[in-house]
């Protein structure tokens, strides 16, 4: 099954994507987020032609607990957060549950 | 719990049936817990790379479009960006490792030409090509950082569960198991004591018994005798 990506951000953040070619994208404007983006996010992630989601990391900082945490443990679509570092959304809390160790920090501090 | 379990010799045996399965389960689960660590300490380490080039590509990216904002100004890259016509799609495989199910992602469409883009050559810029470029090969690099932390975040979920098995097994359902066991063992042990304790006294009681009658037997025929001598 093909599938898509899609984009979810300021119209800054998704211009860029839509200039190569992503077609599904939510223009969120920066006032406007802290309402509107959880809408955004769940209608996104509720599309089952989207394979991959794109957005910027500290936009999850404007969501609600419970779609964070929908955000950080999705597979189907996966969110991929860009400009948040190597710590990458909820997948470094996921190994230190799992494994016991925070293997991430291990790794920046070598 | 192990005043629930009835101490006889058949319920000891289903328990200890048991505790051989548990045992042996636990042993593979244990098994399967580090074989799923291995897998996902190589998959963390090119998550790693993955996403070091993946942060680097996107500021890349950043720097063209804001070029090309600075340049052409904001409504033309608007412009050019809506008026794409290919749009670049993914289709998902799937690969098993250890019983997980991870993602292959092929994309198709993503990398493309002057004429494909199709905002025309004319009235817009080298720039707006660069950023276009590099957003493309940004969405290269997202692609393959979402093939590698699904199978990361999946091979999580599954080391979690195992993990919990594992230690579910050890710590509450092997403890409980031994110790009815132990309980029954305790119990049918103390039921063969009793037992022999009992047969003692029977015995001793019998004894006592026999004893009591043939001194009877010996005080009556000691009567008869005076009798007879009486005579």
């Amino acid at each position: 099954m093909s599938q898509e990506i899609a984009v979810i951000g300021s119209p800054e953040f998704t211009t860029g994507f839509r200039l190569a070619g992503v077609r599904k994208f939510q223009n969120v404007p920066e006032d406007d987020k802290a309402e509107k983006l959880d809408d955004a996010v769940e209608e996104t992630l509720a599309d089952d032609g989207v394979g991959i989601v794109v957005m910027h990391d500290e936009d999850l900082d404007h969501l609600s607990r419970g779609v964070r945490q929908d955000v950080e443990t999705s597979v189907e679509p996966v969110v991929v957060t860009l400009g948040g570092g190597a710590g990458s959304s909820g997948l470094r809390e996921q190994i230190k549950r799992a494994i016991g160790i925070d293997l991430m920090d291990e790794e920046d501090n070598e | 719990m192990a005043d629930d379990v009835k101490p006889t010799r058949k319920n000891l045996m289903q328990i200890e049936e048991r505790i051989e399965l548990s045992e042996r389960g636990h042993d593979t689960l244990e098994k399967k817990r580090d074989g799923l660590i291995m897998e996902f300490m190589d998959i963390l380490d090119q998550a790693q790379d993955v996403r070091e080039d993946l942060e680097e590509k996107y500021q890349q990216a950043q720097r063209a479009i804001d070029i090309a904002r600075a340049t052409e100004g904001d409504v033309a890259v608007r412009g050019a960006a809506s008026a794409l016509k290919e749009h670049p799609e993914i289709t998902t495989q799937s690969k098993n490792i250890m019983g997980v199910v991870v993602p292959q992602i092929e994309s198709t469409k993503v990398q493309k030409n002057l004429q494909e883009r199709g905002y025309g050559v004319l009235g817009t810029s080298a720039r707006i090509d660069e950023a276009a470029d590099a957003y493309e090969e940004l969405i290269d690099q997202i692609i393959l950082a979402a093939e590698v932390e699904t199978a990361m975040k999946k091979m999580l979920n599954e080391i979690e569960t195992t993990k919990r098995r594992v230690n579910a097994l050890e710590f509450k359902l092997l403890p409980e198991l031994r110790e009815n066991q132990e309980y029954i063992e305790q119990k049918l042990e103390e039921q063969e004591r009793e037992e022999i304790f009992r047969l003692k006294k029977i015995k001793a009681k019998k004894e006592e018994e026999e004893k009591a009658e043939r001194e009877q037997e010996r005080e009556a025929e000691a009567e008869k005798e005076r009798v007879s001598a009486d005579d």
